[in-house]
């Protein structure tokens, strides 16, 4: 019958179509190496599409406001595309890669250090073009955090954008004394049952928390290995979960959920069933504090042995049509200018990736005027004690033993 | 040409469209759940991704269905009553109508909201009540889905109310006429003439309600909790997993749903086709 033929002949066509793309290479593709000019007059009249997570207002304005309109002036628009989250940006880039788009919808990502390795897992970003940067001259070339993102080498596939570093807060209307301690704050919430609790992970803010214990429970920071091993797992990873299902009857509602995100918790600390959140981006507290969200009592715990600190970064993918603009964006975001800007409290309040010292006076007197803000302390204090974040690769099994030894036993 | 194969042909341009996006997609989930187009590495066949999925894959399509029945249940239920209602010659019938089918182009999304504004421990609901935040009930987020059986019983009991409405209203007051003339009392009237004349409009309707609640995330992600989760709330977790090598997963994941939802359409046609045979 005419029908069942047609029918046939679709699932065949498509299975076909199917079977044609086979995984793209993973090697990942790297830019033209070439002078900076020929970069610039390229992008000159190029549209270079923003994918950034949408929910910080703050930021939205900072790129609307601050950022687009100097792009504009070297002949490049710059077109946010807000995501509810960065895997969603990723998940177009590998689908067009999939599907061997060269001209793709996303020309600039806001990458943080886990989508940065499933990218590079996959060969989806471009390489071999951020350390090309002219700006790029005013970082340190041995910075830390701008070597290795979640222990994956950056090597030119991606550009800073600015620093972030894990912050616990609470409330010193509700807290007179805090603790100064991880381990100390595990025992104060053991002690005020029902007032605490963090994020289930795979949330990335309750995913840090974790590593944040793991790191707290053997003995310290540097005590687990960066790079992760099925031994060092093994030796390390029991001692966590057995602290925090310890630690799960106090939690609030008895520990028999948790919040979902980052922002559950936040408005369970707005209102006032807890008493600390905690995030990994200490620059929005300061606006929530102003427009009245969390109390005015709001204050940041800084912790004596020091926290996890990363620097997120630009990254370009391998599918966008509009390279050169995205580079030239991404250079224009380093630039001293645009940093000082951007670090502004007032504006967005984000840490700086360049090295101070490396500016001219004109410059670094511009970030020593900055106002500080009534809430959190300057990155000198926050960043003390740093600690690197572990491996990527950590990330899916303590997520994943987490889901099975806390969350359902 | 035959009248059946004309048939055929007028329902083509419609269907055509319909198998190839269904088809690919899903033959493309089924694909990549046995490992043959990977995101990276070489294409193998495998069944790695359903042994992986299996754990959790046995409680997530109990609570999904679960949810899914608790919800048509109330749904047909209070649908029912609303068409009902609706179609009663009585005064502000017509305004009940009318007011039932607002619900319906309220986005699930801004649904699940409301309803999480509404029932959250410190929500609009406990604030009004002055009940504090630790003595309410965890209806969000709670063990027993109360808020995600909520919204979908609400949003769907007005999609059942407009289906059955319709029926009712076009078919049922002149067999209620007749049948009161002859002396039959209400519940005999509800009973032996409304219901069966409402049946095949209830069955469908309820049909598409469970087929639909159990494959939609947006409502069991905003007001559910991380453990247990749903078929679809697990694909969706899985799917964003950083680790690429674990999407096989979400398509097993998701290939299961659409088994589970294609089985309830096609023991819902044959419950249906026996149930209107009268007609």
């Amino acid at each position: 019958m005419a029908a069942g033929r047609r029918r046939s002949i679709t699932a065949g066509a498509a299975l076909l179509a199917l079977a044609g793309c086979a995984a793209p290479s993973s090697e990942a593709p790297e830019a033209a190496d070439r002078p900076w000019d020929d970069v610039l007059a390229e992008a000159d009249g190029q549209t270079v599409d923003l994918w950034m997570y949408g929910g910080d207002e703050a930021g939205n304005a900072y790129v609307d406001d601050v950022l687009a309109p100097a792009a504009a002036g070297l002949g490049v628009t710059v077109r946010r595309v807000p995501v509810a989250d960065t895997g969603d940006a990723l998940d177009r880039v590998l689908s067009e890669r999939q599907a061997g788009v060269t001209d793709g919808e996303v020309d600039l990502v806001w990458v943080n250090g886990e989508n940065y390795a499933t990218g590079r897992q996959a060969g989806a970003w471009l390489c071999d073009w951020a350390l090309d940067l002219p700006n790029r001259e005013h970082t340190d070339p041995d910075d830390p955090l701008l070597e290795n993102d979640f222990g994956v080498p950056v090597e030119g596939c991606e550009s800073p954008w600015h620093k972030a570093q894990f912050t616990l807060v609470y409330d010193s209307a509700r807290v007179p004394e805090p603790p100064t301690t991880l381990a100390g704050v595990l025992d104060w919430a053991q002690a005020n049952p029902g007032r605490f609790t963090y994020p289930a992970p795979p949330d990335f803010t309750g995913s840090v928390f974790v590593r944040q214990v793991l790191s707290s429970v053997a003995a310290g920071p540097g005590e687990v290995p960066l790079e992760y091993s099925q031994e060092a797992y093994d030796e390390y990873a029991p001692a966590l979960f057995d602290r925090l299902a310890e630690l799960d009857p106090a939690l609030w509602r008895g520990g028999e959920t948790y919040p979902q995100s980052q922002q559950e918790l936040d408005r369970l600390f707005a209102d006032g069933e807890v008493d600390m959140t905690m995030t990994y981006g200490p620059a929005t507290l300061t606006d929530l504090v102003a427009d009245g969200t969390v109390p005015p009592t709001t204050r940041v715990l800084t912790l004596e042995e020091g926290t996890f600190g990363n620097a997120s970064f630009l990254a370009i993918p391998s599918t966008s049509g509009d390279a050169a603009g995205a580079q030239v964006v991404a250079d224009l975001a380093l630039s001293p200018e645009q940093q000082v800007a951007k670090a502004d409290p007032g504006t967005w309040g984000q840490f700086t990736v360049l090295d101070l010292e490396r500016l001219d006076e004109a410059d670094r007197a511009a970030f020593e005027q900055l106002p500080a803000s009534p809430v959190v302390p300057p990155y000198e204090e926050l960043s003390q004690n740093a600690q690197a974040e572990l491996s990527a690769d950590w990330v899916g099994p303590l997520d994943e033993g987490w889901r099975r030894s806390v969350l359902a036993p | 040409m035959s009248t059946r194969q004309r048939a055929v042909l007028l329902v083509l341009p419609a269907l055509v469209p319909v198998a190839a996006v269904v088809g690919a997609a899903l033959v493309s989930a089924v694909l990549l759940s046995l490992g043959l187009t990977p995101l990276v590495g070489q294409p193998e066949l495998s069944l790695d991704a359903w042994r992986a999925a299996a754990g959790d894959l046995g409680t997530a399509t109990r609570l999904s269905l679960g949810i899914a029945a608790a919800a048509t249940v109330l749904a047909a239920g209070v649908g029912l009553c609303l068409a009902l209602a609706a179609t009663a010659v009585v005064r502000r019938s017509r305004l009940l109508g009318a007011l039932a089918a607002l619900t319906i182009p309220v986005p699930h999304l801004v649904g699940a909201a409301a309803i999480g504004l509404l029932l959250a421990d410190s929500g609009f609901l406990p604030r009004l009540l002055g009940v504090a935040p630790g003595d309410w009930p965890s209806l969000v987020g709670g063990q027993w889905w109360v808020a995600v059986v909520a919204e979908y019983a609400w949003k769907e009991s007005a999609f059942v109310a407009l289906v059955v409405g319709s029926v009712l209203a076009s078919r049922a007051r002149s067999y209620d006429e007749t049948a009161a003339l002859l002396g039959a009392g209400r519940w005999a009237r509800f009973r032996y003439v409304t219901l069966p004349l409402a049946a095949p409009a209830l069955g469908v309707a309820s049909a598409v309600t469970f087929v639909y609640t159990l494959g939609s995330y947006e409502v069991a992600a905003l007001l559910g909790r991380p453990y247990p989760e749903p078929l679809p709330v697990m694909a969706v977790r899985l799917a964003g997993s950083i680790d690429l090598a674990v999407r096989p997963q979400a398509a097993a994941v998701a290939v299961t749903t659409a088994v589970l939802a294609l089985a309830a359409v096609l023991l819902a046609l044959r419950a249906l086709r026996r149930l209107s045979a009268w007609d």
